[in-house]
């Protein structure tokens, strides 16, 4: 999580309009879902795989083992799917099954196909979501939200709890260095106890760190809301018409593989 | 021609276990003038900033702003908090953004500014304190002295007559701590009050105008830093110690190396001065 925040202030698209980078991940993400094939959603995957790797530049050994993450819950998920139960015997159409106390379970063509298409359109549109993460900054898409107008306290919480996350991580972190330093995981049974400590210290901490906060934002004249300025981008029309382009792209290449194409 | 800017008379502050944080303290701050506060830890020092700027409210007397006795309703306090700004401590406190140019803009918006002197102040007030360079960055990958700076940013942006430092120097190496005094100079320059507590004497003595010793949440001693600093029996009581400058000219009056008249030395250049003239 913290790579995928490190990623987010230092890749190369960094600069870049969040709108144009939200958009692009967002209209994608609905064409693939809306189209609903293999190819189309093996084209987004591809399509997100280089936008991520080639042009922001994040490396291949990181995305791919985020990537592993959601394939991983896929398959699992799917892998029911795949399979059909059935209770009279053998079911029809499976190529592969075995049969035990009446229960016959077995893999048809049919199961098989449509988890392989849930899989694909699942990962991509996942791909959809990781190329956002891993291009904007939590702080961008917090802007963008509020200008489209989302509740301002939710923004406001959303800002302070991904300001404090990373206060928080460093001060757990110390107190668990802290702690092991004075043999506090020697073992199973202390690493428990020590652990319940960190948990209700963090805890206290926090309650202190939160009241400190008030009065700190109070002296600088804080009345109940927090109003910050954002930082400036300006809309390239140039990436506009890429965004219009691929995604124009992939609507036709989805439509002529669905209901034009050699396959149907 | 002095002004006096900021008094506190006769303030008491108890915590809710009854000890006296504050206890009866009086004093009044001269306007453009640089103060240092020192004292050990739990003198009160924090607790009366935080009187200064209307964070708490004394249990018992005032404390005037610019010959006006604070009053504690809404448009008062804002007033007040436009033109005494706190820088605190622990920046890790005080930076409640993850992005660094909207952390700054936080206090001028507050005070009602357009945007576009909003974004002159903070383009200002980044480049006075040298953190241009990190505008886009996010706050939590950024060095201690970076936060630092930021946080010291937050208060300049605001433009406020006084502005006060809760140990600024604590934690940071020798080299940031100079440049650090250097800007407190350059506000002190512009005309603002500077008011700062701090545990370094060697700092406090060679920079401050007016030195205040707080002891036991009152006023153990005051006044120029030459003086404060050779009061044995005042040192003593505060549990300070004493600055180098002193400590060497003492030898070298001692042993009658320098005449008497000159002056206690309140830089290293005038000491060596004095060691060239023997």
């Amino acid at each position: 999580m913290f790579q995928i925040d490190y990623y987010a202030y230092s890749n190369r698209m960094v600069s870049i309009h969040p709108a144009e980078k939200f958009l692009f991940s967002f209209i994608t993400m609905l064409i693939c879902l809306a189209i609903n094939s293999y190819a189309v959603s093996l084209a987004v995957i591809l399509l997100m795989t280089g936008a991520v790797v080639l042009r922001a530049g994040i490396p291949w050994g990181l995305y791919l083992k985020l990537m592993a993450l959601p394939a991983a819950f896929l398959l699992v998920g799917v892998a029911a799917i795949a399979l059909s139960v059935s209770f009279s015997g053998q079911a029809a159409g499976t190529f592969w099954g075995f049969s035990l106390a009446g229960v016959s379970v077995g893999v048809s063509a049919g199961g098989l196909a449509l988890a392989g298409k849930i899989f694909l359109k699942s990962l991509a549109a996942a791909c959809c979501l990781y190329f956002l993460a891993l291009t904007t900054p939590m702080v961008d898409i917090i802007s963008l939200l509020r200008k489209i107008k989302a509740p301002s306290l939710f923004m406001e919480l959303m800002g302070l709890v991904y300001r404090f996350i990373f206060v928080m991580a460093e001060t757990a972190e110390k107190i668990y260095t802290s702690q092991s330093s004075r043999l506090g995981y020697v073992n199973l049974n202390r690493g428990y106890h020590s652990l319940g400590q960190l948990v209700s210290n963090l805890f206290v901490k926090s309650y202190h760190r939160s009241k400190m906060l008030f009065i700190a934002l109070t002296s600088r004249c804080y009345n109940g809301e927090i109003t910050v300025l954002e930082r400036n981008y300006s809309l390239s029309p140039g990436n506009i018409a890429v965004i219009l382009l691929l995604d124009t792209g992939l609507v036709l290449f989805g439509i002529w593989e669905k209901w034009g194409g050699p396959a149907a | 021609m002095t002004e006096i800017i900021m008094e506190a008379r006769d303030v008491v502050h108890q915590y809710p276990d009854g000890t006296r944080a504050l206890n009866n303290i009086t004093l009044s701050l001269e306007k453009g003038k640089k103060i240092a506060f020192l004292g050990p830890n739990g003198a009160g020092k924090s607790t009366l900033f935080l009187h200064f700027n209307g964070i708490l409210k004394p249990a018992r007397g005032k404390i005037i702003f610019r010959g006006r006795e604070i009053r504690y309703d809404h448009s008062s306090l804002t007033e007040l908090r436009k033109n005494v700004g706190i820088v605190f401590q622990d920046p890790e406190i005080q930076l409640f953004s993850a992005s660094v140019y909207q952390e700054i803009s936080f206090g001028p918006l507050n005070m009602g500014l357009s945007r576009e002197e909003v974004r002159r102040r903070v383009d200002r007030a980044m480049e006075i304190t040298g953190v241009t360079g990190l505008k886009n960055k996010a706050t939590h990958y950024l060095s201690y002295g970076q936060k630092k700076r930021v946080s010291i940013a937050d208060i300049l942006a605001m433009n406020p007559q006084v502005i006060i430092f809760d140990e600024p120097t604590s934690g940071l190496d020798p080299k940031l701590t100079g440049q650090i005094m250097e800007l407190f100079d350059g506000f002190s320059r512009e005309g603002k009050t500077v008011i700062l507590s701090t545990h370094d004497v060697n700092a406090a003595y060679s920079w401050a105008d007016h030195v205040i010793v707080i002891k036991d949440g009152s006023v153990a001693g005051e006044g120029e830093p030459e003086d404060i600093f050779q009061d044995d029996g005042l040192l003593a009581a505060a549990d300070l110690d004493k600055p180098w400058l002193v400590d060497v000219y003492r030898q070298l009056r001692s042993r009658g190396l320098v005449a008497e008249g000159c002056g206690v030395p309140r830089t290293r250049e005038k000491l060596f001065g004095l060691i060239r003239n023997i």
